[in-house]
C-alpha cells in the first residue's frame, strides 16, 4: 500500500514537471520582430499615401488602387500577430510629380528592406514577405510609368 | 535543423519548368504582337534564358542534370491577339514568381534573396505588360 502510494507520488512529481519535462523550452520564434519591422513599413507607406492624396486629390485614381493593396499587406500581417501595434511614423508630402517620385522611392526601399529581412523568417512568413516585396517593387515601376506620362 | 537536399533541388526544378513554359508562352505570345511590344517581349525572353542558365548551374552544383524543355507546353487561355498576347505576358510572369517563391521557403538563405528578388523582378516586369499591380504577386488569389 506504502509503496503504492510512493509510485502515485512519484508520476505526480514527473507529471508537474509540464511541457519543461518534454525537452528544451522553444526560443521564441524570430518572425515577431519580423513581422513588427513589417508591420511599421507598411503603416508608414499608408501614412505617405494618405498625405499624398491629401495634397494631390488628382492622383487619386492612380494613387487607390496601390494603397489598398498596402492594406491588404497590412492586412495579412497584422493576422499572423496578435495585437500588433506599431507606432507609425509620420509621412512626408511634396508636389506631385516630387510625390510619385517620393513614393516610389519609398516602395522601392520598403521592398529591399523586406528582402533583408527574409533569413530568420519561417518559410511561409519569407513566401509573403517576398510576395509583398515584389508588390512594393511593382508599385515603384507603376509609379514611375505614371510620373513620365505627362 | 535543414531540410533534406531533394527539398532544394524540387523548388529549383520547379522554377525551371517554370521559366521553360513562360519561354514557350512568349514565343506564342511575341507573334501576336506589334514590333515595339515584341521587342520587349524578345527582351524577356533573353532574360529568361539567363535566368535558366543561372538555374541550371545552381542545379549543376548539386550534382542534378537539368531536364531539357518540352516542345510545347499548355497555354492558359487561347492567344490570338495582341491584348491576348499581353495578357499571357504578363500571366506567365506572375506563374513565375510564384515558382521563385518556392525558393524563398528553403533554409538556405542565398537561394531565399535570389528567389526574392527575381520574384521582385517578375512582378515588375508583370506591371510593364499589364499596366496594373496585385497585391501578392505569386501567391494563389
Amino acid at each position: 500500500m506504502l509503496a503504492a502510494a510512493g509510485a502515485a507520488v512519484s508520476v505526480l512529481a514527473t507529471g508537474c514537471k509540464g511541457v519543461g519535462g518534454l525537452g528544451t523550452r522553444p526560443r521564441p520564434r524570430p518572425d515577431v520582430a519580423v513581422l513588427r519591422a513589417a508591420i511599421g513599413t507598411e503603416q508608414a507607406l499608408i501614412a505617405r499615401y494618405h498625405s499624398a492624396l491629401a495634397t494631390s486629390p488628382g492622383l487619386k485614381g492612380t494613387l487607390d488602387p496601390v494603397l489598398d493593396q498596402h492594406l491588404a499587406h497590412l492586412a495579412a500581417l497584422r493576422s499572423r500577430l496578435i495585437g500588433a501595434t506599431v507606432a507609425p511614423r509620420p509621412g512626408t508630402s511634396a508636389g506631385q510629380a516630387g510625390t510619385l517620385g517620393a513614393l516610389a522611392d519609398a516602395e522601392q526601399a520598403a521592398a529591399a528592406a523586406l528582402v533583408s529581412r527574409l533569413a530568420t523568417a519561417s518559410p511561409s512568413l519569407a513566401q509573403l514577405l517576398a510576395s509583398i516585396s515584389a508588390s512594393e517593387a511593382s508599385h515603384a515601376a507603376l509609379l514611375r510609368m505614371h510620373g513620365s506620362t505627362p | 535543423m535543414s531540410e533534406p537536399a531533394g527539398v532544394a533541388r524540387g523548388a529549383l526544378q520547379a522554377v525551371l519548368a517554370a521559366v521553360d513554359a513562360a519561354s514557350y508562352g512568349y514565343g506564342v505570345a511575341g507573334a501576336h504582337l506589334p514590333a515595339a511590344a515584341r521587342a520587349a517581349a524578345q527582351r524577356d525572353w533573353a532574360e529568361l534564358q539567363v535566368a535558366r542558365d543561372g538555374l541550371v548551374s545552381r542545379l549543376a552544383s548539386r550534382g542534378v542534370p537539368a531536364p531539357a524543355a518540352r516542345d510545347a507546353y499548355q497555354l492558359p487561355f487561347p492567344v490570338h491577339s495582341p491584348a491576348t498576347a499581353v495578357s499571357l505576358a504578363g500571366y506567365l510572369q506572375n506563374r513565375l514568381a510564384g515558382a521563385y517563391l518556392g525558393l524563398v521557403a528553403l533554409d538556405d538563405p542565398t537561394l531565399r534573396a535570389w528567389g526574392a528578388r527575381q520574384a521582385q523582378v517578375c512582378a515588375v516586369r508583370a506591371t510593364g505588360w499589364l499596366g496594373r499591380t496585385v497585391a501578392f504577386p505569386g501567391l494563389s488569389t
